[in-house]
């Protein structure tokens, strides 16, 4: 299967998508990462307060869910901040790519001539830091649709058009 | 005559109302619980906090819709050719759909939106399922105005479709004549009714046999299968003897009902060619027809086991793309029983050439071993867990144990033998199953976008899998070698962006 030659084409001439210098998120999207995290921290640690001052058979094992409830914080962390760190992008001439994933590096690439439309969406928090998120659709479900979160508002803006004006001219 | 769409948009003022009612039932469907439980306890609450709180809570909503209306905006970018829409009160929403892209513009009315006398318009792409974007209060002739303008472009380019269509008949007329069309005889669907569908068929007659002995068990009383009686007239040396009646038995009540439902489903199977299309038509009691166009085609999977290989018979099924509603996107039209060239006539007029199965990709072993401990290894280790801390009972079927290894270790084996991944030019089939043994072909024009995926610890061994999605279904491969892997999507991507090819 090494030896895969055609005619027209030089296989090993293309353009790589594997070797495309990806961008980072936007540090600010960390603190807004952050802040999600806190508000979810809160609820968990709510809810075990008001489990050891209700509920008579919590009171017991007090050491055990207090060590439960940090380890499931540190997890929390952790993970948000590896997932975090994971996710980047890149725009080429021709196509899209997106990378994220923790235990697994899933790299997803949506050429321009099959995006249906695209949406930008900006939570309150994200508004507060500047930060919007696009997202791509095509035609392939929702496996097969893009979410970049972190990005500029006006960079998101100028993507958006970029994307827009791609498509345009494809057809 | 024409409102100007370019300024961005408030809806209706009365949709005021609209939006107020759909958040009140929105808010209604989240908080019955809460409703539920202030009216039984009605005479233990204060009426007077009840009521405040229900005022609260209807001037809240009153005032999350008004922001609604004030924060929704549409208008068309006619520089840009874009439809934008506006939305969200705190979290702020800009769909921007390409007025190319729109498929259907469908202008309805809900209950509500009849008594206030608006109208919804729903916009809707090729693209996910849902709505992409939806205006649900606007006036009927607003709505018909924007409609028309909206779909503007669909008139100029089915024009330009009708050209095309002319110029190809020519060639269309000959293949037409060379395959008028083609039957699926009675006995096909024998064929296809003895050897398919096992599985499903035994599981049907299980539910069956528990609801039967279940029933007669509420009647009489009694368990059938656990009855002494029975016990007694069944001499010790019969109980071999009828344990074989009984499976002869199962199995040719499995082949029946098999045999019954295909010919009751597929009777007078026929196939005619239309312009270049497929007609199918079929059905005993009623029949049903359905039209397969070449370019919608996305999936086309060609199912057939052992048996059915020796009698030269195998299952089509096609998956088209459709813009329509979630059910009609998964089903995919079935094909039952044709003969090998039969369905290589069928193929060819769906890819005016036969797939051919290109260089050969294989999974690694660890898929093997994964799968294995899935379907092994995890349902054991729970089964001794269960045994072991909470019903030791359940130790007494541990004679079913190596059965069930044999059993699904064979099958996981034969999957893991039979999946491949077959790249030709044109063309990329990927090959599953254990007994019933698939072949799913794409083209690789019908991409709509790529991911690949790999494990951490399978960067060193270099092994990752593959999934492409298309508009009817996406299929995907794992755990091939990788470096191929990224040379083809390498290149597939490369088809993809230097050609306009139509994939719908």
């Amino acid at each position: 299967m090494e030896n895969f030659t055609n005619e027209t084409i030089d296989t090993s001439q293309l353009p790589k998508f594997e070797e495309v210098q990806f961008t980072v998120l936007h540090p600010n999207y960390w603190k807004v990462t952050l802040i999600s995290c806190f508000i979810l921290i809160v609820f968990i640690c709510s809810g075990m307060l008001l489990g050891l001052i209700f509920i008579k058979e919590f009171s017991e094992f007090q050491s055990e869910l207090m060590s439960l409830t940090i380890v499931l914080i540190v997890l929390i962390l952790l993970f948000s901040r590896i997932a975090f760190r994971k996710k980047r992008f890149a725009f080429r001439n021709h196509d899209v790519l997106f990378r994220h994933g923790i235990i697994a590096t899933n790299t997803i690439v949506i050429p321009y001539n099959r995006i249906q439309h695209v949406a930008l969406h900006e939570g309150l928090v994200s508004r507060y830091f500047g930060l919007a998120k696009i997202e791509i659709f095509t035609a392939g479900g929702s496996a097969s649709n893009i979410e970049i979160p972190g990005i500029e508002k006006e960079q998101a803006e100028n993507i958006k058009q970029l994307l827009m004006g791609k498509i345009q001219k494809q057809l | 005559m024409s409102t100007d769409f370019s300024q961005p948009q408030r809806q209706s003022v009365v949709g005021i109302l609209v939006l107020f009612f759909y958040s009140l039932q929105q808010y209604g469907r989240a908080l019955w619980p809460i409703i539920v439980i202030w009216i039984f306890k009605f005479d233990e609450v204060n009426k007077m906090y009840l009521l405040l709180g229900g005022i609260l809570v209807f001037v809240a909503i009153a005032v999350v819709s008004y922001l609604k209306y004030l924060n929704f905006t549409f208008f068309l970018d006619t520089i840009n050719e874009e439809f934008i829409i506006t939305e969200g009160v705190f979290n702020k929403t800009k769909t921007a759909i390409q007025l190319d892209k729109i498929q259907q513009v469908n202008i309805n009315q809900s209950f509500v939106q009849r008594l206030i006398g608006v109208y919804e318009l729903d916009v809707d792409t090729a693209g996910t399922n849902k709505k992409e974007g939806a205006i649900k209060a606007i006036s009927h002739e607003l709505a018909l105005e924007l409609k028309s303008r909206l779909l503007q472009n669909e008139v100029k380019k089915s024009t330009s479709e009708a050209e095309e269509s002319h110029f190809g008949k020519s060639i269309e007329k000959q293949l037409e004549e060379e395959h008028p069309f083609i039957k699926i005889s009675f006995l096909s669907l024998l064929k296809i009714g003895i050897t398919s569908n096992y599985g499903r068929s035994i599981s049907l007659l299980l539910l069956f046999l528990i609801t039967v002995s279940d029933y007669i068990k509420k009647i009489t009383g009694r368990d059938v299968f656990h009855d002494e009686n029975i016990e007694n007239y069944v001499d010790k040396n019969l109980v071999i003897q009828t344990f074989f009646i009984f499976i002869i038995l199962l199995l040719s009540t499995v082949l029946v009902i098999n045999l019954v439902r295909i010919v009751f489903k597929y009777y007078d199977y026929n196939i005619t060619r239309q312009k270049g299309s497929l007609l199918l038509s079929f059905g005993l009691l009623n029949t049903k027809s359905t039209i397969i166009k070449p370019e919608k085609v996305q999936i086309t999977t060609v199912t057939s086991n052992y048996f059915q290989k020796k009698m030269n018979i195998l299952e089509l099924k096609i998956r088209q793309a459709t813009s329509g509603e979630k059910e009609e996107r998964k089903s995919a039209i079935e094909i039952p029983g044709c003969s090998v060239s039969e369905s290589d006539a069928i193929l060819q007029l769906l890819f005016r050439k036969i797939p051919k199965k290109g260089v050969m990709l294989k999974p690694n072993f660890r898929k093997l071993g994964f799968s294995l401990f899935l379907s092994i290894g995890l349902p054991l280790s729970g089964f001794g867990a269960f045994g072991y801390w909470v019903m030791p009972v359940v130790f007494e079927y541990g004679y079913l144990v190596p059965i069930y290894i044999i059993l699904v270790g064979f099958v996981q084996f034969f999957r893991f033998k039979n999946s491949r991944l077959f790249i030709d030019d044109h063309f990329i089939i990927k090959q599953s199953g254990a007994w019933d043994i698939s072949n799913e072909i794409i083209e690789p024009t019908k991409i709509q976008a790529i991911t690949t995926s790999q494990l951490f610890w399978h960067k060193n061994l270099n092994i990752g899998s593959i999934t492409l999605h298309t508009a009817g279904g996406e299929i995907s491969f794992q755990l091939g070698n990788f470096t191929t892997i990224k040379k083809y999507v390498n290149l597939w991507l490369y088809e993809i962006e230097t050609s306009n090819s139509n994939w719908m």
